[in-house]
């Protein structure tokens, strides 16, 4: 349990440029609103930041652990669900709201994680889909609790006050900043299991479950810790995207879909990564929020106002959003498994090895050095 | 008890059509070891070939079969000659995805082509019934459960005694001894997605005079079927049979006796309970 507490000296694998590079890309990705304030642009960022946000943390569990959870709307809705009954009918500030869903919904990974990591492999995934399907039906069946299918609606959030400061949670500049702040520290955590003694035994359960029960790690207890550690962060993202939308209900919340776009977004960029979800979500997201409202195009200038692109994805494209995805998942599971950054890496490879050749003499194997 | 066996008798019925789904999905797992998540939208497939051939020629839903039915296992044919044939050594989870994606292909590209509205296939019979012992019986719903029946007993017919369903029962035995007793595995794994491909287009033609008809219908019914083949034991044929009636009475039951909002978590809280106490399944594989 050591690897649980923060360490002074810096974790293996640490690099401080790297490390710099990433705070700066922070920085200015933190500038964005500061230089245009166009709803639809902030709309994607914020889209991208949540997708990032669930496809991380989903990839603690699946990417890292091998776990492969198609399950996962169960704490995303739980998350929202939980933040918008607490604010709508207790008058819970989010902030407080928020926490809450998370200890919630850590408490359900625990109940599901014991139930269903006594499977493997495809059982495990029918099992965690049955889970968040039992949810979803519950969701919808217990009125008195939920609303049912009628969902929760969001009239106002009281604004944020502190000594120094005051939020009003009036347009998505606020929203932006939440969610950037979730997406970064998500990705930080992704980096921590990667580096940590506790990632090396979500990873050495996920390559060889028995060969690490073997050498002592407790598979269950790791299993479970991985899948608290991802329903915390994906509830944490369903209370921020429930705020976002205003609005929640069972199918949003829980629907299948929910989980099916966690996983998605880990495959098509690149699975057990860091940057695997990062790459995922901008492809997913750009994709759909297009086909749904291409009308971004033309607030970021690069398109004009009559544009006939505009018209033709508003009249023929606009359902087609997951139809791309579907196709997209074909085309990876088939030609790019290990997704959008593996395609990237044997590219470099390849154009490192051409190099190579280019510089050794001619007659010697390429790359033979 | 009138209630009682009303529900019973109409679990029964409904619970013919989820064995026919479930023997599908359950053929295609024993010999190829794939777990079909488009298993639901390949039923929607066949609702939709049955709707299309009701509307434009006016034929009838069960007589259509014998077109939706051939048309389905090309189809399967296909799929699997084209994307699952790829995959068949890839992980488990991969596979997964790959089905995955192919459902979301096909329910999306039916929502394109035909929009997401929910269509009706009215026919003259839909809503009249039988008076039998004082229980009334759907007459759709008994239609399709004596299609069933047949085609169940036609394809335990093919399996046991045909030189080609032997073939593919041997394949689900053991890939590399069938193929070493020279069995041309490639082909029975064609045939095989095709079967259960045909298998669940039959269900979905079945079920398309009593449900609505719309691009996502098939997503209840992929899960379903699946509680249907771990009930039974994966690749069991008999199993998935029993697993399908036993998934039909438990739904009925439980909309009548405890909500009829709930009467799928029931079954999914079954399924857990199975998957916990008893993952064999009722049969286990041995039986196949």
């Amino acid at each position: 349990m050591r690897a649980l507490l923060p360490t002074l000296r810096a974790p293996r694998g640490f690099s401080a440029p790297a490390f710099l590079a990433y705070l700066a890309v922070i920085a200015l990705v933190a500038l964005v609103p500061q230089l245009s304030r166009k709803p639809l642009i902030l709309h994607m960022w914020i889209m991208v930041f949540l997708a990032i946000a669930q496809g991380s943390a989903w990839n603690v569990v699946g990417g890292y652990a091998g776990q492969y959870s198609v399950g996962h709307a169960a704490y995303f809705g739980m998350g929202a669900y939980i933040t918008m009954l607490l604010l709508e009918l207790h008058q819970v500030a989010p902030w407080y709201g928020i926490a809450v869903a998370v200890a919630g919904s850590v408490l359900l990974s625990v109940i599901i994680g014991s139930i269903t990591f006594r499977l493997r492999g495809p059982y495990f995934v029918l099992a965690s889909i049955a889970m968040a399907e039992i949810i979803r039906l519950a969701a919808l069946h217990f009125k008195d609790l939920t609303r049912g299918a009628e969902g929760i609606l969001l009239s106002s959030i009281p604004p944020l006050e502190t000594r120094w400061f005051t939020v009003r949670f009036l347009g998505k500049v606020p929203f932006f900043y939440a969610t950037l702040g979730l997406a970064v520290i998500v990705i930080s955590v992704n980096w921590l299991v990667q580096h940590t003694k506790l990632g090396y035994t979500f990873q050495a359960i996920r390559e060889d479950q028995d060969a690490a029960h073997s050498l002592g790690i407790n598979p269950t207890l790791h299993k479970n810790l991985a899948l608290m550690i991802s329903a915390a962060f994906t509830a944490s993202a369903g209370g921020l995207f429930a705020l976002y939308v205003r609005f929640v209900d069972p199918n949003i919340a829980f629907g299948i879909d929910v989980s099916v776009q966690m996983v998605l977004i880990c495959i098509i960029g690149g699975i057990g990564t860091i940057l695997g979800p990062v790459v995922g979500s901008v492809v997913l997201v750009l994709l759909s929020e297009t086909l749904r409202n291409p009308k971004w195009l033309v607030q970021a200038g690069l398109l004009g106002d009559e544009s006939p692109t505009v018209a033709f994805i508003e009249g023929r494209l606009s359902n087609a959003h997951v139809l791309f995805y579907g196709v997209l998942v074909v085309l990876v599971v088939l030609f790019a498994p290990d997704g959008f950054l593996g395609l990237l890496r044997t590219a470099v490879a390849r154009v490192k090895r051409r190099l190579a050749a280019r510089r050794s003499p001619p007659g010697q194997p390429a790359g033979a050095a | 008890m009138t209630v009682f066996l009303q529900s019973l008798l109409s679990g029964i019925l409904v619970g013919g059509v989820y064995a026919l789904i479930g023997i599908g999905l359950t053929i295609i797992f024993g010999v190829m070891r794939v777990i079909n998540f488009a298993h639901g939208d390949l039923l929607m497939l066949g609702m939709y070939v049955t709707w299309g051939l009701f509307t434009l020629f006016g034929i009838d839903p069960y007589l259509s079969l014998l077109v939706t039915a051939p048309v389905l296992f090309l189809w399967g044919a296909l799929l699997q000659k084209v994307f699952i044939n790829r995959v068949l050594n890839a992980l488990p989870q991969n596979q997964i995805l790959l089905t995955i994606g192919l459902g979301l292909v096909m329910s999306n590209g039916v929502m394109l082509g035909f929009t997401s509205d929910y269509r009706i296939l009215t026919t003259t019979y839909s809503s009249s019934s039988f008076q039998l012992f004082g229980l009334s019986v759907s007459q759709p719903l008994l239609y399709s459960f004596l299609v069933t029946v047949a085609i169940t007993a036609a394809l335990f017919w093919f399996l046991q005694t045909t030189d080609t369903g032997q073939a593919i029962r041997a394949t689900a035995q053991d890939r590399d001894a069938a193929q070493l007793m020279g069995i041309n595995v490639k082909r029975m794994s064609v045939l095989a997605f095709g079967l259960g491909t045909a298998l669940a287009g039959t269900a979905g033609a079945l079920l398309a005079p009593t449900y609505y008809i719309f691009p996502q219908v098939g997503g209840p019914f992929t899960l379903k079927a699946f509680v249907v083949v771990v009930l039974g034991g994966m690749g069991s044929i008999v199993g998935a049979t029993l697993g399908g009636i036993l998934i039909g009475v438990t739904e009925s039951l439980s909309a009548v006796y405890v909500a009829s909002g709930l009467k799928e978590l029931v079954v999914y809280v079954l399924f857990l309970l199975i998957l916990l106490f008893r993952p064999s399944g009722l049969l286990g594989k041995s039986r196949t």
